[in-house]
């Protein structure tokens, strides 16, 4: 366990039992994040994101999950080992997370401040007098009047709504907070005020955060380190200069290509051909050979090892070395 | 002359708190085979204007020409065999179809209603072609939607908007649902059969890096207006109006280098309800003057075909 690091997941297995089979949501994915620093997970519905980041909460529901093998290591300790109590007191405290939806994630009878001061109560020893002072503060810090305090959750917009999802997360500064896709909900002008916020948020409290998003636009805008996921695995990992300037793995460039610039004119996108592969049978050699433009005998030899191609730069491809 | 032409359409609706303006008098036309790219953040009204052009939804008023005749003034039961020139295609493919009906079945769906198969053995063979025009494997054919992927269902209303074999399409926001890689498989079949028809599209997205690659103009809207209207390249080179520029700086660029400047806009779209005779971006406009509180300013010609709603268009310049 190194020092820097909040988190470090290692070798993390998931599966899902369902009536169609077993999903392999997650298969073997290690990676760490720094004190204070921001890590984006990319990658397309179905990759992993979401069910890795529940992991790291203690919040996959099981069944129908199973975590079939690996560490999550916050702070220090296993959260896989963790009792419920135990849990339940890091939630909220050490780390929180931000969901997608915020029309869904507030209770919608309860007064805003109210939700926030519940969860400050609940970590700190302080009195509810002080906690409500607390809670106004943090209305304020994400740029919501006091006065609305006492407004319930339909009185405000989606943006708004998620400012105090991000309020509610960041109470009781924890040194982790997991944003699931924070802003795909949102309109973009609300997108960019609300993602402002957050990298303001951050410098403040120096939180360590994991941005989920399928948006490389956001990786770029906001993130210092990234692994792009597909079929539950890590396929590249590395800063995001590595991933953006020279990216490597197949299937971090068949996405560059096929997202529409506003800096560049194409006349035609280049899509990545076939779909996603099926979680519920996946082959036991590389997920991605089959939509692979590179793909050749030895790619259906085994899985291919994510490998340290320059310090930090892992990909997860037999020609990774030869396209570098 | 184009081949759509609205002139001043409004559509307002009754709601509890008063009217609110979804569309509010607006005039464009898009010519044969071009694409016009709707963009707009949620509220704008652009699938509203949509769904009134294909008079989906009756207009409050003014006039929508397809091919110089005014829809609007056609008796509902002779429209009906104009529909087959006009289709649409749904955001939602996990909506927008028939859970209970098979892919065959939903492909044949709008023939059926029109009447346009003389056996059934016609009908399979019409459907297989469609089928393999927009992509979908025939093995798919008795396959319910939920026994399909987001791509292939879209695909399946393409299918269904095609049938018909119409010549204008209001695509409404086809590809939001859909993952990155599959999005561009669904962008480059619109744009391939928009050329082996001469389809018009009309595109509505809130998303600006998809309305460039596909528009041939661009149209940006605003609770209920256009703010601005111009060929796509003349609309990302040199945008004019606040809310555009607003609009374009907020995207989050995926690349390192060349970021633009971010020109955050403070506030929230107002309410589209009842609004007051003044620029209705005004609220949340960093340029705003008393001008443009008090009245509201109209689409103007500013250079070749780039029109644009704002009292200071000529300062931006």
């Amino acid at each position: 366990m190194n020092e820097g690091h909040i988190l470090e997941v290692k070798n993390l297995t998931v599966h899902y039992e369902t009536v169609d089979g077993i999903v392999e949501a997650v298969n073997d994915v290690s990676f760490a994040v720094n004190h204070g620093e921001t890590f984006g997970l990319v990658g397309e519905t179905g990759a992993g994101k979401t069910t890795t980041a529940l992991s790291v909460m203690g919040l996959l529901p099981v069944p129908p999950s199973h975590v079939i093998g690996g560490e999550i290591y916050l702070d220090g300790e296993n959260v896989l080992e963790m009792q419920k109590e135990q849990l339940r007191s890091i939630r909220g405290g050490k780390v929180s997370m931000i969901f997608q939806d915020p029309m869904t994630a507030l209770n919608p009878v309860i007064r805003v401040g109210e939700q926030i001061k519940e969860v400050i109560l609940l970590h700190n020893k302080v009195s509810k007098a002080e906690a409500e002072m607390m809670a106004m503060d943090m209305l304020e810090t994400v740029g919501i009047p006091k006065s609305r305090y006492k407004d319930y959750p339909f009185e405000f917009s989606g943006g708004m709504k998620q400012r105090v999802v991000i309020a509610i997360a960041l109470a009781c500064h924890p040194e982790l907070l997991i944003a699931d896709e924070p802003t795909t909900a949102l309109d973009v002008t609300i997108q960019a005020q609300v993602l402002d916020l957050m990298r303001n948020l951050k410098k403040t409290f120096n939180t360590a955060m994991i941005i989920i998003t399928h948006d490389f636009g956001i990786i770029a805008d906001i993130c210092e380190k990234c692994a792009v996921m597909y079929a539950g695995e890590i396929v590249e990992i590395g800063t995001v200069q590595h991933i953006f300037d020279h990216p490597l793995h197949p299937y971090t460039v068949g996405l560059f290509n096929s997202i529409p610039k506003l800096s560049e004119d194409v006349e035609r996108l280049i899509p990545i051909p076939g779909l996603v592969a099926d979680p519920t049978d996946l082959p036991p050699y590389c997920s991605f050979h089959d939509r692979c433009s590179r793909a050749c005998s030895q790619c259906e030899s085994g899985n291919p090892p994510l490998k340290e191609i320059e310090p930090g730069h892992f990909v997860r491809c037999f020609f990774a070395e030869a396209e570098a | 002359m184009a081949y759509i032409e609205i002139n001043r359409l409004k559509k307002y609706f009754n709601v509890s708190g008063g009217t609110l303006h979804a569309v509010d008098d607006i005039s464009l036309s898009i010519e044969s085979g071009e694409t016009l790219g709707v963009v707009g953040e949620s509220g704008c009204g652009k699938s509203t204007l949509g769904k009134t052009i294909l008079r989906l939804t009756e207009p409050t008023s003014g006039e929508v020409l397809v091919d110089g005749k005014n829809i609007c003034a056609i008796p509902y039961k002779k429209f009906k065999e104009m529909r087959t020139e006009m289709q649409m295609i749904y955001q939602d493919p996990f909506s927008s179809l028939d859970p209970r009906k098979t892919v065959m079945q939903l492909i044949s769906e709008p023939l059926k209603i029109h009447k346009l198969y003389k056996n059934k053995v016609e009908m399979q063979q019409y459907v297989e072609s469609l089928m393999q025009i927009v992509g979908i494997d025939f093995r798919f054919a008795h396959a319910y939607p939920h026994e399909m992927d987001g791509g292939r269902r879209q695909r399946v209303g393409i299918a269904r908007a095609l049938a018909l074999n119409p010549k204008f399409i209001v695509c409404d926001e086809p590809v939001s649902a859909l993952d990155v890689s599959i999005q561009a498989q669904v962008l480059n079949l619109l744009q391939d059969l928009q050329q082996e028809r001469h389809l018009t599209y009309m595109f509505i997205t809130h998303d600006m890096s998809v309305v460039k690659h596909i528009s041939t103009n661009i149209c940006v809207m605003y609770l209920g207006k256009v703010v601005e209207l111009s060929p796509s390249k003349d609309l990302f080179q040199n945008t004019i109006h606040p809310y555009s520029k607003a609009l374009l700086s907020a995207i989050p660029e995926p690349s390192l280098h060349n970021r633009r400047e971010r020109r955050l806009i403070s506030g929230e779209i107002t309410s589209p309800i009842d609004p007051k005779e003044c620029c209705r971006f005004a609220p949340r406009c960093p340029y705003a003057s008393e001008e443009c509180f008090t009245s509201s300013p109209a689409l103007t010609e500013i250079s070749n075909k780039h029109f644009v709603a704002c009292h200071k268009a000529k300062e931006f310049i």
